[in-house]
């Protein structure tokens, strides 16, 4: 039930019409987002997005425990926003690639903290062999089974198979036996074609992440969706970014969870020409995100961009996800953000219950591991 | 009507706490061992005692809040002593004068995997027996004599094996038995008495000898005498200790004024009433304020303030100052917990700023477009209104456009105790020498229950209101603040905001509400819920409860522009100050220039049209649209 107060604030707000689809679980239409976008009136924006992502899953907040393995930095592509590229391995440019016995050791190490899942996202490395990128996840797997790896971007996969003359399925299959089981969303940035042209036009188009992730999902992998905020795009390209998603998920059934990330501005080449944007705009595309993709289960804020207080707050516009106690964060660190590397399970349980939330301790897949109904001993 | 009978030793370390009792009316003091002390309470032979918190595990009794004897580092007057190193000692000799120095030594000493045995001893016999396998344990005054080979201070170790305070002792009582006034009556003789430590250092002098200066030293550096939430968290911590080590049976910590927060009976509200009423302006009262605390969902309050805001700010500005922030002197008496800037007159880092360096300032602040000064201190002990006046008329005559924005009502209140005048007195001395506006700061929690445990030194609700209401009277306009996020409850903090509404009905001086939230990353203080979520929904209550205060400030400053800009939509329409900071203005003239630019882009991007304003709210030029 939609409060009387929420009910009348999207009246005035001359949102009726959509909060009526929305109450009666009809799909918006394009149109209907971009009016959401451009509403500017957060609190009933809000509380509409509140009320389907509490249909959804009541008041339980999802996290994980994982660790982030970037084993290298080393990129060919030369996207303008990101401030994690070298352009080589030399130390004088802070480039660095891991050899393939520290690579592992780097989430072995993490064994007897609680990990359930480990996230793989690198540069496009000029010369590392095909066999290492297997290599990775099948010495993981082997020292260490249960542990669930999500591994590689669809702009490294399609990488990988023009550099080693294969088809997504084929390299998708090799990396699914090396015990690749789900795809990160990253590398989506923009899909519109005027975006991406000017911010890295030298990677995987929006046709190819589709194509691949399409494939993954073909093999049964599981995926997520990210969308890069705060550039040049126009709000239109948001929504066209979610409409292609949208369709995609209606025909594969996919993608796990969706997830805006902001820009941000330090050390990279546009950071000068585009602040960082604000958190209100966070907020309403969380918000817009939650009422469109109405095929997506799942809405993260991720806590390492957004910041503890934003992410909690979000928790009141959409979102259910907050990603995980993240241990070894480099691509936002290297972007500048202010947040520590790692949150504890207590300080997450915190965040999570002082915004009126139910910690989930969810895997990769999103099965539920165990709900801390009641505070935990610190 | 027969006095209270107060128990207390006579170790210099308690003097700042018995010495304002002499000639109450209302407490007898009576003088004893620690270990006296709490035979005399526990037979009933005196209502209150200066009771050692050994004397309080397994017992049931009152403890008297805001008030105790503590260290939080080294103690000089708990000690250790022994020829050689404490690892090798088989036998230790317990003072028999203090049960909590004796679970004190067992604790640290078990914790350092060291088991002796334990043998009471006088402490005189005891001391001259601690040689070669064997220690001893002295306590108070003859603590200043002790000269060994080997010096455990109990204090220090304690600190450090814990990380928080350790507390020796605290007014306690049998319960039921403490009135109110009692308590305050407590509180007021300590007050007295820790203004008096120079003089009560000099005459214990006198009477044993020894270095004056040394034992200052002590009872305004080592020793701590206030019980907030930190000097709990140390209470808490050796009361479970000396359980966990099974020395003493596990122990539930009461307080006198807990009683007082349960009688009140609620009448049954809806929320949805509550939210109604506060979104289309009706006054709230007290049961519906308070379950609005307790039970409205953020998005809830934030929608029926954000209604209350759209009615009284129609035009859809979000307004801002550019001012600067000035912080006098750092010198301060009143040790707030929750405080990191303040330092103790004759510190190293204390200081006091000279013409010389706040003429600069000025001067950069209006080059810079800032039309305020908003100068605060610490109470400084040694300044009087003349020191104030002069300043001020200074600054009003060197630079007759700056709004001088000063003087919280703590320092107010202050000042016409150090100079011995008349709060309206000293309220027209200021206002005549240039005062303009004064700030709200201080607030803090404006429930006595909640101040004595986080300010205990600082003036009290009433006194606070009082000088506030006199500055109103006197045509000076104010903000009102809140800071939350201690440990209070919804009770506490709805008491507040309706304290302040009472005042502005009776006065209309409040400009503007501000709140935010304890930050607690200098302090050691542990935080109640301090969280982004716990900060929108109190600026939505006070929103809806501070139905007649203007304007609500969003601060950007605490909680990042992106919490302020969804408070912007719970409630707030302003954006606070743009502040020139020390380091900002010596960097570059641009540093400023982007802050006042990234503070007008998030008011636009929140979807609102900015405004420079000043201390009125009155807006200052054209509004540029969006």
């Amino acid at each position: 039930m939609l409060s009387d107060l929420a009910q009348r604030a999207l009246d005035r707000a001359g949102l009726g019409p959509i909060r009526d689809k929305v109450l009666a679980r009809e799909r918006l239409t394009d149109d209907e987002a971009l009016r959401l976008f451009e509403a500017k009136d957060l609190a009933a924006l809000g509380a509409l997005a509140n009320h389907v992502r509490e249909q959804r899953h009541g008041d339980l907040a999802f996290y994980n425990r994982n660790v982030h393995l970037n084993f290298t930095n080393v990129c060919v592509a030369s996207c303008k926003f990101c401030s994690f590229a070298r352009p080589d391995d030399k130390a004088a440019s802070e480039g660095y690639t891991m050899s393939l016995d520290e690579a592992v050791e780097h989430v072995l190490s993490k064994r007897g903290l609680g990990i359930t899942e480990v996230h793989i996202v690198n540069g496009l490395h000029p010369d590392l062999p095909w066999e290492f990128y297997l290599e990775v996840p099948r010495r993981i797997h082997a020292a260490w089974p249960e542990l669930r790896i999500k591994g590689y971007t669809a702009v490294e996969i399609h990488f990988f198979a023009e550099k080693f003359a294969k088809s997504y399925e084929q390299v998708l299959r090799e990396l699914q036996a090396a015990g690749v089981e789900t795809l990160p969303g990253g590398g989506a940035e923009i899909f519109a074609s005027r975006v991406r042209r000017k911010i890295c036009d030298d990677k995987a188009t929006a046709e190819q992440w589709l194509e691949v992730h399409r494939v993954a999902h073909r093999l049964g992998m599981k995926t997520n969706a990210t969308m890069l905020y705060g550039t040049i795009e126009r709000l239109e390209e948001r929504v066209d970014h979610m409409a292609r998603l949208r369709a995609l998920q209606d025909e594969t059934s996919g993608f796990q969870v969706f997830i805006p990330l902001a820009f941000h501005p330090e050390h990279n080449m546009i950071g000068k020409a585009f602040p960082k944007p604000t958190g209100f705009d966070g907020l309403r595309t969380y918000a817009v995100a939650r009422l469109y993709l109405d095929n997506f289960d799942h809405l993260k804020a991720y806590w390492v961009m957004l910041g503890e207080r934003l992410a909690q707050t979000a928790l009141s516009f959409g979102v259910d996800d907050l990603d995980g106690t993240v241990l070894e964060e480099r691509i936002y660190h290297m972007a500048g953000a202010k947040t520590p590397q790692a949150l504890s399970e207590g300080q997450l349980h915190r965040l999570i219950r002082a915004a009126g939330r139910v910690p989930a301790e969810r895997d990769s897949l999103y099965n539920v591991l165990r709900v801390h109904a009641a505070p935990v001993a610190a | 009507m027969p006095k209270l009978r107060a128990a207390a030793v006579s170790f210099l370390n308690a003097r700042p706490l018995t010495a304002g009792l002499e000639g109450s009316d209302r407490v007898e003091l009576v003088l004893a061992e620690p270990s006296r002390c709490a035979a005399m309470l526990e037979a009933g032979e005196v209502e209150v005692a200066l009771l050692p918190v050994g004397g309080l595990v397994g017992k049931e009794y009152e403890i008297v809040p805001g008030i105790a004897i503590g260290s939080d580092g080294p103690v000089t007057t708990v000690l250790l002593a022994g020829e050689q190193s404490p690892v090798v000692w088989d036998e230790v000799f317990l003072d028999t004068a203090s049960r909590t120095s004796q679970l004190l030594s067992k604790v640290v000493l078990a914790e350092r995997g060291v088991h002796p045995r334990f043998t009471p001893l006088p402490a005189l016999d005891g001391l001259a027996r601690a040689k070669g396998t064997k220690g001893a344990l002295v306590i108070g005054d003859r603590g200043f004599d002790v000269h060994a080979n080997h010096v455990l201070d109990l204090g220090r170790e304690w600190t450090q094996l814990t990380g928080v305070p350790m507390v020796y002792a605290l007014w306690a009582a049998k319960p039921g038995v403490l009135a109110p006034e009692d308590v305050a009556e407590l509180a007021r003789a300590a007050h007295a008495g820790l203004g008096m430590r120079t003089e009560l250092a000099q005459a214990f002098a006198k009477e044993r000898g020894g270095d004056p200066e040394r034992y200052r030293r002590y009872l305004t550096q080592r020793i701590r005498y206030g019980l907030g939430p930190y000097e709990l968290q140390g209470l808490e911590a050796f009361v479970e200790r000396v359980a966990k080590h099974g020395f003493a049976p596990p122990t539930t910590l009461r307080f006198a004024d807990d009683h007082v927060r349960t009688r009140r009976v609620r009448r049954q509200v809806s929320l949805d009433t509550a939210l109604q009423k506060g979104a289309d302006g009706e006054r709230l009262d007290a049961d519906e304020a308070e379950l609005l605390d307790e039970k409205a969902p953020l998005l809830e309050l934030g929608l029926a303030a954000d209604a209350r805001r759209r009615a009284l700010h129609t035009d859809g500005v979000v307004t801002y100052i550019v001012s600067r922030n000035v912080n006098y002197t750092n010198v301060c008496t009143t040790a707030c917990h929750f405080c990191a800037f303040y330092r103790p007159r004759g510190h190293q880092e204390a200081y006091v700023l000279s013409r010389e360096v706040l003429a600069k300032k000025i001067e950069e602040t209006l080059a810079l477009g800032g039309i305020e000064l908003l100068l605060q201190g610490g109470l400084h002990p040694d300044l009087g209104v003349e020191w104030y006046e002069d300043l001020f008329r200074w600054v009003k005559s060197t630079y007759p456009t700056i709004n001088l924005h000063a003087l919280s009502p703590e320092e107010i209140w202050h000042i016409a105790r150090t100079s011995q005048i008349g709060l309206d007195e000293a309220i027209d001395r200021l206002v005549a020498a240039g005062l303009d506006s004064i700030p709200g700061g201080g607030a803090e929690i404006l429930d006595d229950e909640v101040r004595r445990r986080i300010a205990p030194l600082k003036c009290s609700s009433d006194e606070w209101l009082t000088v506030m209401r006199a500055a109103h009277r006197k045509g000076l306009r104010s903000t009102g603040t809140m800071m939350f996020g201690v440990g209070e409850d919804a009770g506490h903090r709805t008491r507040h905001l309706l304290r302040l509404r009472e005042l502005q009905d009776e006065t209309a001086g409040f400009t503007a509400f501000i709140c935010w939230t304890f930050q607690p990353e200098h302090t050691r203080l542990a935080p109640g819920d301090n969280s982004a979520h716990a900060y929108l929904r109190e600026n939505a209550i006070a929103r809806l409860v501070l139905d007649n205060v203007p304007n609500l400030q969003a601060s950007w400053v605490t909680m990042g522009g992106g919490v302020a800009q969804a408070a912007l939509h719970m409630g707030c329409n302003d954006f606070g100050q743009v502040m020139i900071e020390e380091n900002v203005v010596s960097a570059a003239g641009t540093t400023f220039n982007m802050d006042a630019e990234e503070v007008e882009r998030h008011i636009r991007g929140a979807g609102f049209v900015p405004a420079r304003r000043n201390m009125r709210y009155d807006r200052l030029g054209p509004v540029k649209a969006a």
